[in-house]
Order: structure tokens, then sequence, then C-alpha cells
């Protein structure tokens, strides 16, 4: 009976791994730039759209002119995104909705539109976002080093 | 606590003795605190500065460790509830200051006024605590901190109109934290103080501070060779014994809390002379565990506590805690003294729980 | 003339047996006008803190079934799902499988510090509660070693906006932003303008089940037998010490999850303060609810958390409307959960050593009459 009861234990723990690895993947999130200017690959040049209308969801994300960004955050391997393409100035509008595979150890992702409409392979239109230093350690911290966090703190919690 | 390990090594035997007779945490807490002293002047603090500090620090706390001795002895384990006796201090501190004595006398006053509130509190507090022997620790932590919120709320709405305590701005309410200067501040310290800067040396003993703790720690080891405090000390080791042998437990139990308590005012009054501050409100909160730990550190338990208990312990726990940042510092450029603190000094607190006493409990 | 005389003593009874919700109630009902909040105002804010804290209360319950009193240790668990919360936050899985990840990770972490928790109280049998207290303390000053100097150097955080401006270390707050409320707004549904996170109530829910049903498993039946008394539970052939230690890890496994349900309402979390005060609230959450130091049901959770919060949220507008002083209110507070806790356990105690000397009295009559039946 004790290796039974060994078994169950080993399967739990190998089933809370699984679960937490699903996890890790499906709750990966993003931070998914979209990049509408010219991209020059291969030597041939696409050229942006007009303007491009991106939908998230059901709700209208950004309209972006040549040589604008938009960003969103995605959850998970794929980004779905509804683009309503106008190539030219007054010009007919194409929707369609695209699933973008994107890779899972990236935090920050620029998609460039023109390139991923002209069906280029990822490497072209796909590119890691990575901030500048400066961004990145942020100064809102105010006080925390000064006064080391000690056990006399918050003895009155503002909200519990 | 002495275990028979008998090996034919007999120098092993008397070693390891020793240890377990001083309690393997005390060991390593002593060890480590010569490390600290050893490697002060190597990375380059000035070490008659922290032996100063540490006394000073010594001279400030001894008086509140001090209290938990009576407690102890009569069986009602650490004292969680000293802030009972703090808060009789802070009313007796800022009563005098209120009433308009300055200088030396408001030490005194201090000391009579907080007098009558830690007999009335260490009373109440010793009357609850014969109610509920057995779970006297953690009832008086919430007790202490009980109180002091309760005087949270008082310090907001006593009457007090002392300008020097009260917010300039609406004028009533008392401060968080009032400034001794003018009063009592340094009063002991300065005291037939040992300068040794004079012969070049840059130590400075209080020793007025380290006087008055001296005379109460006589005064309580007489105490407890007195008729009373014998009966105090067998109710605190075999209360069977002591009932049977006619002794008023309960009695004896609350002249106990309200000894702790008395000691408990003169112990703040000691320590704002030295820190140069009256903290109110939450400053008190706290103030418990720093003594209840440094007395186990002396080599005390939770039923039995002795003077040199009292010395040893309040002498290692402060060198810690002044050595710790200062070498620290120096020597790593990171600052880990309050982890290292409130794991030293709550460790040895569970050590002191976790241990079987003998006769059960 | 019986019947009325036995109706009059019950009704003191249940006055003195629930002493101390009753004075709640009071307290909140001279308040709540007092206070100036709209009804509906309270009725969201007792909706969300009652989502928000539930489930850490019910934590509390196996301990208090097994004997060991109030769980101090429940900050422990609270530690656990933090560090599992800033893990998942550096590694970038948001929303509710961050969430789910989180707890994963927290798991093992808890049943560590539960078994020290378990083992460290069953060499102090007799002081559970205020050796479990100064372990939460301790094993404080140890999670602020790992979070505070270990985070960076030795355990590798890559985002540097999570670390303090010195390089090691978590700073003071971390920001829970894409996992913000998304347990409570999956199945929000909302009533006349209070939101019911319904996802977060059917969690809630089922950690109730699982307490009901644990209740009748053996384990459970073992923890009762043991929480009444010990000896008897080891003369009929129970591992006491490990049922003890088992009761402490499920209660701190619990506590992790709870803490994990409550920072991602809040958004955003005190690194170094959250997990201190969760403790204390949340037990005296639970005694006004009505439970005392060796009885707690469900039903104590909920009544104590919608008297507690309610107090807690009126309580300072009050004060301010009373006195003209904005700080007295917070005070009255503080001072309000420290008083219940100090009310409870002397009735405990007070109770204990009753029924200790009514035994003796008893045992002592039983012998007397022994002895007569001897002598006749």
């Amino acid at each position: 009976m004790k290796g039974r009861r060994l078994i169950i234990r080993i399967a739990a723990v190998l089933l809370l791994i699984v679960i937490g690895f699903v996890m890790s993947i499906i709750g990966r999130g993003h931070t998914i730039y979209l990049d509408n200017r010219a991209l020059d690959y291969n030597g041939q040049t696409y050229k942006a759209p007009y303007k491009v209308t991106i939908y998230v969801g059901d709700e209208q994300l950004t309209k972006l002119y040549d040589k604008e960004r938009g960003s969103t955050t995605c959850l998970g391997q794929t980004f779905t995104v509804t683009l309503e393409v106008m190539e030219t100035k007054n010009g007919a509008e194409e929707t369609q909705t695209y699933k973008i595979p994107v890779p899972k150890n990236m935090d920050g992702v620029i998609i460039n539109i023109p390139g991923y409409l002209a069906g280029l392979p990822e490497e072209a239109y796909l590119s890691e976002f990575v901030a500048a230093p400066s961004a990145e350690t942020e100064d809102t911290t105010g006080g925390d080093d000064t006064s080391l966090p000690g056990e006399g703190d918050d003895l009155i919690p503002s909200d519990m | 606590m002495g275990k028979n390990v008998s090996t034919s090594l007999g120098n092993k035997t008397k070693f390891r003795q020793l240890i377990d007779d001083f309690g393997l945490p005390r060991v390593i807490i002593t060890g480590f605190l010569l490390l600290l002293f050893i490697s002060a002047p190597i990375v380059g603090a000035d070490l008659p500065t922290q032996i100063t500090n540490t006394i000073n620090r010594f001279s400030w706390n001894a008086v509140l460790v001090l209290a938990m001795v009576p407690m102890i002895h009569s069986g009602c384990g650490l004292n969680f509830g000293l802030p009972l006796g703090i808060v009789s201090g802070l009313l007796g501190a800022t009563l005098s200051i209120e009433f308009g004595f300055t200088g030396p006398m408001s030490f005194v006053m201090a000391i009579l006024i907080a007098t009558p509130f830690a007999l009335l509190l260490g009373g109440g507090y010793g009357w609850l605590l014969n109610k509920i022997k057995g779970g006297e620790m953690m009832i008086a932590t919430y007790v202490g901190f009980s109180a002091v919120s309760f005087m949270c709320m008082m310090w907001l709405l006593l009457p007090y109109h002392h300008p020097t305590m009260v917010w300039g701005f609406a004028g009533t309410g008392l401060r968080t934290v009032i400034s001794l200067e003018g009063f009592y501040d340094q009063l002991l310290a300065k005291f037939l103080a040992i300068d040794l800067n004079g012969i070049g040396i840059n130590l400075v003993i209080p020793t007025g501070s380290l006087l008055v703790f001296a005379l109460l720690a006589v005064a309580m080891w007489a105490f407890l060779h007195t008729k009373t405090g014998t009966a105090m000390t067998a109710v605190g080791s075999n209360p069977a014994f002591a009932k049977a042998a006619g002794i008023n437990v309960d009695k004896m139990r609350l002249i106990s809390v309200i000894m702790s308590t008395w000691l408990g005012a003169v112990g703040i009054l000691m320590y704002e002379q030295g820190f140069g501050f009256v903290q109110l409100y939450m400053g008190p909160f706290w103030m418990a565990l720093p003594a209840v730990s440094a007395i186990l550190i002396g080599g005390a338990s939770v039923n039995k506590a002795s003077i040199p208990n009292v010395i040893i312990g309040t002498f290692l726990f402060q060198g810690i805690v002044t050595m710790t940042p200062t070498v620290m510092n120096s020597a790593f450029h990171m600052d880990m003294s309050e982890v290292i603190r409130i794991i030293v000094s709550n460790g040895m607190i569970l050590y002191a729980l976790t241990r079987k006493t003998e006769g059960g409990r | 003339m019986n019947n009325l005389m036995k109706k009059k003593v019950s009704v003191l009874d249940l006055i003195r047996g629930n002493s101390v919700p009753l004075m709640f109630v009071l307290i909140c009902a001279v308040f709540i006008p007092m206070s100036g909040f709209s009804g509906s105002y309270l009725l969201n804010e007792i909706m969300t803190r009652l989502g928000r804290n539930a489930f850490l209360i019910l934590s509390l319950l196996i301990p208090i079934m097994a004997g060991m009193g109030l769980n101090f240790g429940m900050t422990l668990g609270a530690m656990a799902g933090q560090i599992g919360l800033i893990l998942v936050a550096d590694w970038q899985i948001w929303g509710i499988p961050g969430l789910v990840l989180a707890a994963i990770i927290s798991i093992p972490i808890s049943i560590l510090l539960g078994l020290m928790c378990g083992v460290l109280l069953n060499r102090a049998k007799g002081r559970e509660m205020i050796t479990s207290y100064i372990i939460s303390f301790f094993v404080n000053g140890v999670y602020m070693l790992v979070v505070l100097y270990m985070m960076g150097p030795i355990i590798p955080i890559a985002h540097g906006t999570l670390k303090l401006p010195r390089g090691y270390g978590i700073r003071n707050t971390v920001s829970l932003l894409p996992m913000r409320q998304t347990i409570d707004n999956a199945l929000a549904v909302y009533v006349g303008g209070v939101k019911i996170p319904v996802l977060t109530l059917i969690i809630i829910a089922l950690a109730c089940l699982f307490i009901v049903w644990f209740r009748k498993t053996k384990l459970g039946q073992d923890m009762r037998a043991v929480g009444q008394d010990m000896d008897v539970a080891r003369d009929a052939g129970i591992n006491v010490e490990r049922t003890r230690i088992i009761s402490m890890v499920i209660s701190t496994v619990f506590a992790g999850f709870g803490m994990i349900i409550y920072l991602q309402n809040l958004g955003n979390f005190p690194t170094y303060s959250a997990h201190t005060n969760v403790g204390m609230f949340c037990i005296a959450a639970l005694l006004v609810g009505g439970a005392s130091v060796e009885k707690a049901s469900i039903g104590n959770v909920f009544l104590g958390v919608i008297l507690f919060h309610t107090m807690f949220i009126v309580a300072p507008s009050a004060g301010t409307k009373i006195t003209g002083d904005s700080m007295i209110g917070e005070y009255f507070r503080v001072f309000i959960s420290y008083a219940v806790i100090t009310i409870a356990l002397v009735m405990y105690e007070t109770k204990k050593r009753k029924s200790q000397s009514l035994m003796g009295q008893m045992l002592a009559q039983a012998q007397k009459d022994e002895e007569e039946g001897k002598t006749e």
C-alpha cells in the first residue's frame, strides 16, 4: 500500500509541474509593437500602406499612418489581430484577421506590418524590442534604499 | 541541561558539556560578536567609538531587560507586556514636562508620576495574568499592543498644552517625538562621565546611567534574597510546593508583575535620557521583543533568570545591534544589519520557547 | 414556570457566547451612519474585501481544529505566495495563468515552511500561539534575506524594473498590473452597482467544500481528536506529532493561495510589509466572527469578514466626524483589532482553566463517592 501512495504522490507532483509548464506558455505576456513603415529586405522595398487600422479583440486599437507605431499586450504564443488596410489615400479597404505566432522568450516584439503582409519570413518582419537602458532602471522607487524595510513598518495599514 | 556524554576523551566531554550548558546559540552569538570586535579595526571602523556606542546602548536598555527578571522568577514567563510599563513611563515623562518641571527635576518627577500609573496598570495586568495561568505570554503580547494603540488615541485626545510637546499648528495633540533638550537629555549619562578623550582614546563612559542600573540591579538581587523574593522564586520554579508551603501564589505573581511594570517605566525613562527623545504613539510597540531576546541571549530561560543574564545579554545584544551595521558597511558596503537583527533576536526567542524545560509545559 | 426560566438562561448564554460579534454589530451600527458612506459603496467594498480575504481566513480553520490555536504562522504561507508572484512577475507570465503558476511555485515553499513550523510547534506544546507568532517574525527575517539580498545576485531576476536602484534585491513595491483583478474580473457580475467577483467566490466556495469534506476524512477526524485531547488521541493510536505537522502544512499552503488571491485584487504589493499585517487582521476578523481559539467554523469566517471589514472601513471617517482628527479613527480600528484578539485569548484561557478545575472537581467528587461507596 505504501508503494501506491508513493506513486500517487509522484503523479501529483508531475501533474503540477506539467500544469505549471503549460501555464508558463499560455500565460507568457508580450508587448507587441506594430510598425507601419517601409521595410527593406533582400534588396526589395516593401511600401507602407497609407493607413492601417488595427483591431484587437473587438476594439479598435489605433490607426497607423506612415511611420507610426502602435502597441498592445498579448498573452500566449499567438497574436490575433485584425488589420484594415487602406493601400492608398481614399482607396479601398481590405480587412483581414491574422494570427501571428510570437516567440516565447521575447518580452517586447516589433512587427513590421508591410513586411508581414508581403508574406516575408519571420526574421524579416519580427524583431525584439529592447528598451533603452535608461528606461529600464526606473527611479520611481524613492526612499527604498535609505530606509531598509524593517519590522516597524506598517503598523497602521492603509488598506487591508 | 547537562547531558551525560561519556566518551573516552575526557576533554571532549568537558568542552561539549560547556557548550551544552552555555547553549549553542549563545556560543554562536558570542563568537559572532567577537568576530565583529576583531574585524572592526581591520575594516576601518573606529573601535573605541564602537565600544562607546555599545556601552551607551547598554546603559539605555539594561533596565528594560532587568524588568524581565521578576516575572520570569514568578513563573509568569517572558514579559511581552512590557509596553504597559513603558506606557506608564511615557505618561510620567509627558506629565512631568506638562507640569512645568525642567532639568534634573523633570527626570525625578517623571519617575514619581510614572510610579502610581505603573502600580495601577501593573496591578490590573497582574490580576489578569492570574486568571489565565498558562497562557500568559500570548495574552501579554496583545495586552501590550492594545495598550499602545489605545494610548495612541489618548495622546491625541488628552488635554496637553505644553508648547514643546504639542503640534504647533493645532495646539492640541502630542507630537510623535518630543525632544528632551533642556529636560533630562543625557542627564545621567553626563553625570560623572569618564571621558577618555583626554588620554587620546575616543571612549566616553556614561557612568551615571551605569550607576543607576547597578543600583537597581543590586536592589533586585537583594530583593530576590529576601523572604518575599525567595517566595516569588519558589512560586515560579515549583508552584505546587509553594502552595503547600503556604505561600500566596497569586499575590507573589501580582507583586512580580507590578515590579516588572515599574521597572519598565523606569527603563523607558533611562532609555529616553540616553536617546534624548520621548517616542510616543507606535514607538513602544515593538519594544518588548528586544528586551526579551536580550535576556534570553544572556542565558535566561522562560522560567529562570539571573542578574548576570541581564548584564551579559544586554551587552551581547546591543553589541550586535551596534557593531553589525558599521562593520558590514565598512567591509562590504552592504547593510544587512536589520535582517541580521531580526533573525538573531527572534531566533533566540524561538530557541528558548522550543526548549523542553524540566517539569513539562 | 420552568420553561420560562429555561428560556431566559439560554438567551443570556447566547449573548455571552457571542459577545464579540454582537459588540461589533453595535460598533458598526453606530459608526455606519456617522461615517457618511452610502449603502452601495459599503456593499461594494465589503464584496471586494470578502473576495480578497476569505480564502486567507479559511486557512486558519484547520490548525484550530487540530488544537494548535490561532495560526500566526499563516504569514509563512503568505511569504511563499509572494515569492511565487515575484518570480512569475519577473518571467512575464501574465493573467490567470500567471497566478496559477505562482500558486504552483508557492506549494513547495509552503510545504517546507509549514513542515518547519509544525516541527517547531511540536517542541513547544502548550505554547503554540506565541511560538508561531515568533516564528512568523523569524521567517520574515529569512524572507528579507532572500528577497532583499539574494534576489538578483543568487536568484536570477531578469528585469531591472523589479530591482532596487542599487542593483540587487526587490523593490519596495512590486507591480502586478498585468495580473490585476484577473480572477475577480473573469466572471464578474454587476448587480445594482455592486461588483460580484464570481470566479473568486467560486474558488472560495471550493475551499469551503474542501474543508467540509476534509473534516469527514480519517485525517480530519484524527485532527479533531488531537485537537480535543492529545493524550487520548495518542492512546487511540494516532500519530499526534505527524497530524499536527500536516495541519500546519495544509494551513500554510492555503495561506499561500489566499495571499495570491489577495494580492491579485490589490494589483501591487508592498514587498516587505504585505505579509506582516495579514496574519493579525485575518485572525482578528475570524475572532470577530465568533470563533474562539479552539473552535471555528466557516460561518465565523464570513461573518467575521463582513463585520470586521465594515468596522475597518467606517471607523476612520466616523472618528473624524466625532473628534475632528483623522488619525483617531485609524488608531481606533487598530486598537479594536488588538483588543478583540486579547479578549478572545483571555476568554479561551479562563474557559480552559475553568474546565480543568471543573474536571478536577469532578474527579475529586468521583473519588470521594467511590470511597464512600467502599466504606458503606
